[in-house]
Parts: C-alpha cells; structure tokens; sequence
C-alpha cells in the first residue's frame, strides 16, 4: 500500500537530495581551491570560480522547491523541521561556496612564484583538510540525522579556529621578509575564509541537532542536547 | 517549554481599512456584551463514556483554562465529540449512552445529583459542525429562542439580541431585514447566526463541534476571526479535524487517539516538537 | 457526429429502442385502466347529481314525505359537519399527543414499538367494527340519557380517524431534522418546551395536512354512523340525540322508489366528494406553501 501524502515525501527526499548533492558541491570546490593554492595554479582557480554557478543555481532551485512545499503541503512536526533546516543549510552551502571562489580568487594575486613559507602553506594544508573533513561530516550527518557526528563537527572546528589564529602570529612573523610579507597577507585571507567554510559546516550541524531533537542550540551547547536527544 | 521562536497571534484582518462604520459593523465586536467578567474554565477528570457496551472515551483528564481556546484533533472515532458532549451533558440524551467521571465549571460538578441540566447547558453553550438555525424563525427570533426556549424573561430583549448579533460581527449584514427567515442566510452567516444565538444566552463556556467544516474558506476564516474574538469573553473548547484550523486559533491543542489523550501541548509546540510518536505520525499524515 | 465519438460511446441499439418502447407502452396501458374507473366514476357522479343542486337544495331539509317535494339535504350537511367536528376535535389533539409521545420519548422502546403495532391493526380494521362497538358499549346501554346520538357517532368516527392522525403525524414529526432538537436542548431548554416552540412548530404544516385528510377520510364513513346515529330530517345542534348526516342520507335515499329522492342521492353524493375534494386541496395548498427552499 503506497505511503500516506506518497507525493510530499517524494518531494521533501528529492529537495533533500538536493542539498546532500549541494554539500558535494563543494566538497569539490573546496578541493579544487585548496589544490590551486597549493600549486599556485591560476587556471585551476579561474574554473572553480566559473563553476560557483553551479552552486547558486543549485540554492535557486533548492529555495524555490520549498516555497513549493510550503505552499501546497503545509508540513507539520519533524516535515518542518527538515524543511527549516533544509532552507538553513542551502544558504550555508551557497556561502560555502562563495567562499571557495573567493580563496581561488586569491591565487593569482599571490603571485606566480611558487610559494614560499612552508610552516603556513602546511597549516593551510592542514586547515583544508580540516574544512573539507567537516563539511563531508556536515553531509553524513545531515543524511543519516547524527548528532552525535554533529558534536564531532563543533570539536574540529576549534581546531580550524585554532590554525587559523596560528597562521595569523605566523604572517606576522614573517612579515619582515618583504618577499613574503604579501603572500603571507594572502595566506591570512585564505585561511579566514577556510574559517568561515568551517562555521557554515557548524551551522549545518546545528540544523541537524534541531531536526532530531526540535531544540535550537548555539554551538557550545550541542554537546549537552546530544545527550538529551539520546536519553528521549 | 522551549522551541523555536513562537510570534504572538495577532488576529487577521481579511480586508484593509474599509470606511470605519462598515468596520465597526462588519468585525466582531464582543464589547456589546457588556464589562467583562471573570472567566471560567473547565476540568474533566477521569472521563468514561459509552454507547451501550462501546467504550468510547476511556479515562480522561484534562484542564480547559479560562478564557483560552482549546482544540481537540484527533482521527474520526477518536472520541472527541463524545467527550466535548459529555461536558455540557448532551451525550446522555442519546438512547443508550451514559458517562462516568467527573466535568467541573470551576467548582461545580456538572454530574452533581442536585444538578439541573438545562441549567448546565445553559452555562455550558454548543455550536454544531452543520448550522441549525430554527427553520420556522426569523433571524431575530432565533437568536432570541435561547432565551425564550429557557424561559430567561427579559424586558431588554430586543437589545439582547442586537448586542449578540453586533458580538459576532452579524449585525452589518442583517440589521435591516431581522424579520426575514434565519435559514435564507448563507452557510457561513448561518453559522455565525447560530453562534449568536449561543452567546445571547450568556454562557461562561462555548463548545464547539466542527464549526467550519461545513464552510467555503472565507467564512471559515470569519468564524475562526470570531473564535478570536470570543476567547476574550469566553472559555473555548473547539473539536476539529482540520490541523491548521486547530494551529491558527487555539492556545493549546489536545490530541486524542482511541478514546483516550495522547498529548496536550501548547499548539505551537504539538506542531513543530510534538513528544510522543504516534503525535507526530498523525500531524505529519502518516495515517489518520 | 463523427465516428469517433461513436466509438466512444455506442449508440442505443434497436432492440433496446423497441424494449423501451413496449415497456412504457405497457405503463401507460396500466395507467389509464386505473384511471378509467375513476374518472367514470367522477362523471358520473357529475352527471347524475349536478341536476339535484339548486339554491333549495343546500338551503331545505329533507322533510320525508311520500309525495311532493322532498326537500334538500341542508341538515345532512350540517350534520355531517357536527359531526366530524367533534371527531375532529377527539382523535386530532390525542392523535398528535401519541405521536408526540412515540417521536419524542417513546422512541425505540418496548412500549413505543407496542403503541405502533396496535395503531398499525386499527388502520386495517373494518369502519363497521367501530360502529358495532360503539352500538354495544354506548347505543344498547342508552349511555348519557339516549339512544342513538350524535355525540357517539362521533365517537366512532374519531375511532377510525385515530390511527391515521397518528401514523401520518409521526411520519411529519420523523421528518424534523434532529438537528433542531439537539440545538434547542443544547441552548438549555427542557423537553416540554422544545416540542410546543421548536418540533411543533416546524412540523404544522405536516401535521395539519395530516388531520385534513383524516378528516376527509372521516366524512365520508357510513357503516360507524348507520349504528350509532340513525337518520333524522331536521337540523339539529343537540348532539345527544339523533341527527342527519351525508352518508346515511345518501344510503336512505338511494334505494327509494321515487326518481327525485333518488337524483337527490346523487347530489348528496356529489356534495359530499366536492367536500373532501375541497379539504385536499386546502391540505396540498398548505404544504406546498410551507415548502421550505
């Protein structure tokens, strides 16, 4: 027998979809970017921000396919909830990329010498991987509604607050070099936006807390209604 | 109860800025009732009720504030109209039907030995899901039957009449042919007709069946304006299948499921965060 | 119409034209073989009796004599009306109370279904029973100071219209909506009141239509009245004793010798069917007027 309201639920699964192939996205951007930086490749950089096109076309329909839903279907309860946090995560994932393009837009500046501290081209490194490993998290955890991976996310963040704070001291130290001094610059606002990349990841996980539990918590309190939500 | 961010209700005014004595006519208008007074509110405890040897409604209990809307959903069979008919007593009236357990108008037991059930009835009105106006009256007549059919005598009838017509926004429309029969009004103007005819009596507590199921939107979103409006004077009890009729007029929801409550919850909550499963299976359209 | 269409929806075929054909041949056929007697039976009742009815005729007595003339039936008519008026006045009011009492308290109860079973087994019983019965227990006894009297006529014609006031009165009430009910005893009204301002009320025109044709039915009855009032010529109003009425003036006056008391039996006749004739049309105008849009 075909499920109660078959056509909403098809509907909600397919703009979830959306998102989760959203998330993909940008997994690729961010690597695409971060490959570019490493390598100081300006073409590589030149696609990644023509490909954001992909991502705002993707927020386009994503949005447009919930207005849908709440117009015709009037969900209720958990529906609600998914499709609140499903708005949340599409913006994330559309700042997500911006930021991507804003790192690649970075690399022809930089110079096309190769680059030259390695301290902080490891820590970028290092940083990348850490925003890219959050937001592949960011994708299961949404998929799979984990909280438990959600609070995972908030722990590895510190961790991106911390690089990016260390490769700050880490420019500054190497300001006096005038070769480096400007590409250390550049360095500081690659790594802010991985920052960002990371606390859009973080928002994403927020979302996912709300969504199984159906209370809205900052950051530092996920780790209590994680456990709340386990114990319900 | 935390949730997500809940925004006072404000009650919608369908048109904008009509010329202000349509709108004073047209809009509801409960202070022609007269001072507010005290609000009442209800307490069921420990509610049974049967036709013949069905066990329809099985051990309820439930606190009505005053002056609060209150809805009941719940699937068909679920028990909520037997259990809203049990409250002004009306369920008895069916051949066969009795009720156990205990429904309180503050103190007052309803169920009481020395009790009289025209009386109860009386403090406790009831509006029905299919208008009924009385065929052979006239609209002023029928709004007067409440008090005439209980023998209130009143040297003020006429303005009686006029102020629970003004109360449910009616006046405007009727005020020129009062004469004319009640049932050549249409669906939505019957029901609010016989909404007026409820509150001339001057209940403390309306209950209502349904009251919209039979109306076009419009006047279904007059009547839930109504409803709005109503609160302030009286207690509410609203049955209804319609979810979102249930989250646009009432403070806190009731929801039953084989004669029994499965959750009560303030509305917002039981639609965005309800706590138990089968809750959220029914208001999500899982089943029902 | 094109082929297409035709293919869609097939068109009627022959046999099925000529069946429908036959059949509502055959129903006409069946119609008029129940009209024809009736309408002979209006014609003739025109035919013969139109001739009797003059201004003399409705304004004189039947004076019984052997010859000359035999006057008019003007205390058959007033009898008749006295008669059934005081039937009228019994079975109507008693009539609609045990429908009251079947719609609004009886309802599916032993009782109740015991009450319909007996006024069912009145409606079929023969109007003559009624007079015999009458006769035994009042006539022969000379109860109330006399014979054969009015008064008990109309008792045996309030017999027989009895049940009919209550069966089509019940039927009328069954057809108020419970709604109605419901909405008054909501409001907090008791029973007693809801069926004087609510059921009643809603219910009169059915009710009334109801005790017109109870009445018609009540007018024309012969075999209560031939033992419980007898044949008298003058007008009367005193109820105690015997008087005139249609129906036995009629059967006295059919089998005469003389060809004028006769022709006046037929305008007797004629006067009475124009009377229930007048009663069914003021019932149908009256529901039909109620008829609520």
């Amino acid at each position: 027998m075909q499920e109660t309201r078959h056509q909403f639920r098809e509907d909600l699964r397919e703009l979830e979809r959306q998102v989760l192939g959203g998330l993909d996205l940008v997994i690729g951007q961010l690597d695409r970017a971060l490959e570019s930086v490493s390598y100081q490749d300006v073409e590589l950089a030149a696609m990644v921000v023509a490909d954001d096109d992909r991502i705002d076309g993707r927020y386009l329909e994503v949005h447009q396919g919930i207005l849908s839903l709440l117009a015709r279907q009037s969900p209720v309860a958990t529906d609600l909830r998914i499709v609140a946090a499903l708005l949340h995560c599409i913006r994330c994932i559309e700042r997500m990329g911006d930021q991507c393009v804003n790192i690649a837009k970075l690399v022809p500046l930089s110079g096309h010498d190769a680059p030259k501290d390695k301290d902080t081209l490891d820590a970028i490194e290092r940083m990348g991987q850490l925003a890219r490993s959050e937001v592949s998290e960011a994708k299961d955890a949404l998929r799979t509604r984990n909280v438990e991976l959600a609070q995972d996310i908030v722990r590895q963040d510190a961790e991106i607050n911390r690089l990016n704070r260390a490769i700050f001291k880490r420019a500054v130290e190497i300001g006096d070099d005038l070769e480096l001094r400007e590409w250390g610059m550049f360095m500081i606002l690659v790594a802010r936006c991985l920052e960002r990349v990371g606390d859009n990841a973080v928002e994403i996980a927020e979302q996912v807390v709300f969504v199984v539990t159906g209370l809205f918590r900052e950051v530092a309190d996920i780790g209590a209604s994680a456990e709340t939500a386990q114990s319900n | 109860m935390t949730g997500p961010e809940t925004t006072s209700k404000e009650p919608k005014r369908m048109s904008s800025a009509p010329e202000q004595s349509e709108q004073t006519e047209a809009a509801p208008d409960l202070s022609a009732m007269g001072e507010r007074r005290q609000g009442h509110g209800i307490k069921v405890r420990d509610l049974h009720a049967y036709y013949g040897s069905v066990h329809a409604v099985r051990g309820i209990d439930i606190d009505f504030p005053a002056n609060e809307v209150t809805a009941i959903i719940g699937p068909s069979g679920c028990g909520k109209s037997t259990m809203v008919r049990c409250i002004n007593r009306m369920h008895e009236e069916i051949p066969g039907a009795r009720s156990e357990g205990s429904v309180s108008l503050d103190d007052l037991d309803v169920y009481g030995s020395n009790v009289d059930v025209t009386a109860v009835r009386r403090m406790i009105g009831m509006v029905f899901q299919k208008p009924n106006p009385f065929p052979t009256m006239s609209i002023f007549d029928n709004v007067a039957a409440g008090l005439r059919l209980t023998g209130m005598k009143s040297d003020n009838l006429r303005e009686r009449v006029h102020r629970a017509l003004r109360a449910v926004g009616l006046w405007g429309e009727v005020k020129n042919r009062l004469n004319s029969p009640g049932i050549g009004l249409s669906g939505g103007q019957q029901q609010r007709l016989c909404i007026a005819r409820a509150v001339a009596v001057e209940p403390e507590v309306i209950l209502m069946d349904e009251p919209a199921s039979a109306l076009d939107p419009i006047a279904t979103l007059k009547v839930e304006e109504l409803i709005d409006e109503l609160k302030n004077r009286y207690t509410i009890v609203i049955v209804t299948h319609n979810m979102q009729q249930a989250a646009r007029v009432a403070k806190s929801t009731v929801f039953m499921l084989d004669g029994e409550v499965v959750e009560h919850a303030e509305t917002t909550k039981l639609f965005t965060n309800p706590s138990d499963e089968r809750t959220e299976r029914y208001v999500t359209g899982k089943f029902g | 119409m094109s082929t297409v269409s035709g293919a869609l929806i097939p068109e009627i075929s022959a046999g099925r034209k000529r069946r429908d054909r036959v059949m509502r041949g055959l129903l006409m056929a069946g119609t008029g073989l129940a009209l024809v007697p009736l309408i002979l039976i209006i014609y003739y009742l025109i035919y013969k009796g139109i001739g009797s009815w003059s201004g003399s005729f409705f304004t004189t007595d039947p004076n019984g004599n052997f010859f000359g003339n035999p006057g008019g039936i003007r205390s058959a008519i007033l009898g008749t009306l006295e008669i059934v008026a005081l039937a009228s006045l019994i079975s109507i009011p008693i009539g609609i109370a045990v429908a009251l009492y079947l719609t609004e308290y009886g309802n599916d109860g032993v009782f109740a279904n015991l009450v319909r079973y007996f006024v069912d087994v009145m409606t079929g019983v023969p109007s003559i029973v009624f007079g015999l019965f009458i006769y035994i227990v009042l006539v022969i006894s000379h109860a109330g100071g006399s014979g054969f009297a009015g008064w008990k006529g109309a008792l045996a014609l309030s017999l027989l219209m009895l049940p009919i006031v209550i069966r089509s009165s019940e039927v009328v009430l069954l057809l108020v909506p419970s709604s109605l009910r419901e909405a008054a005893l909501a409001l907090g009204a008791p029973r007693w009141r809801i069926i004087w301002k609510v059921v009643l009320p809603t219910a009169r025109s059915g009710l009334v239509t109801g005790a017109l044709l109870s009445v018609a039915r009540g007018m024309g009855e012969t075999a209560p009245l031939l033992f419980t009032v007898s044949v008298a010529f003058p007008v009367t109003f005193n109820l105690n004793g015997i008087m005139n009425s249609l129906p036995l003036q009629i059967y006295g006056d059919i089998t005469s010798p003389r060809d004028v008391v006769v022709a006046r039996a037929w305008g007797a006749a004629l006067t009475l069917v124009a009377l229930v004739l007048i009663l069914n049309l003021i019932a149908r105008a009256i529901s039909r007027r109620s008829r609520l849009t």
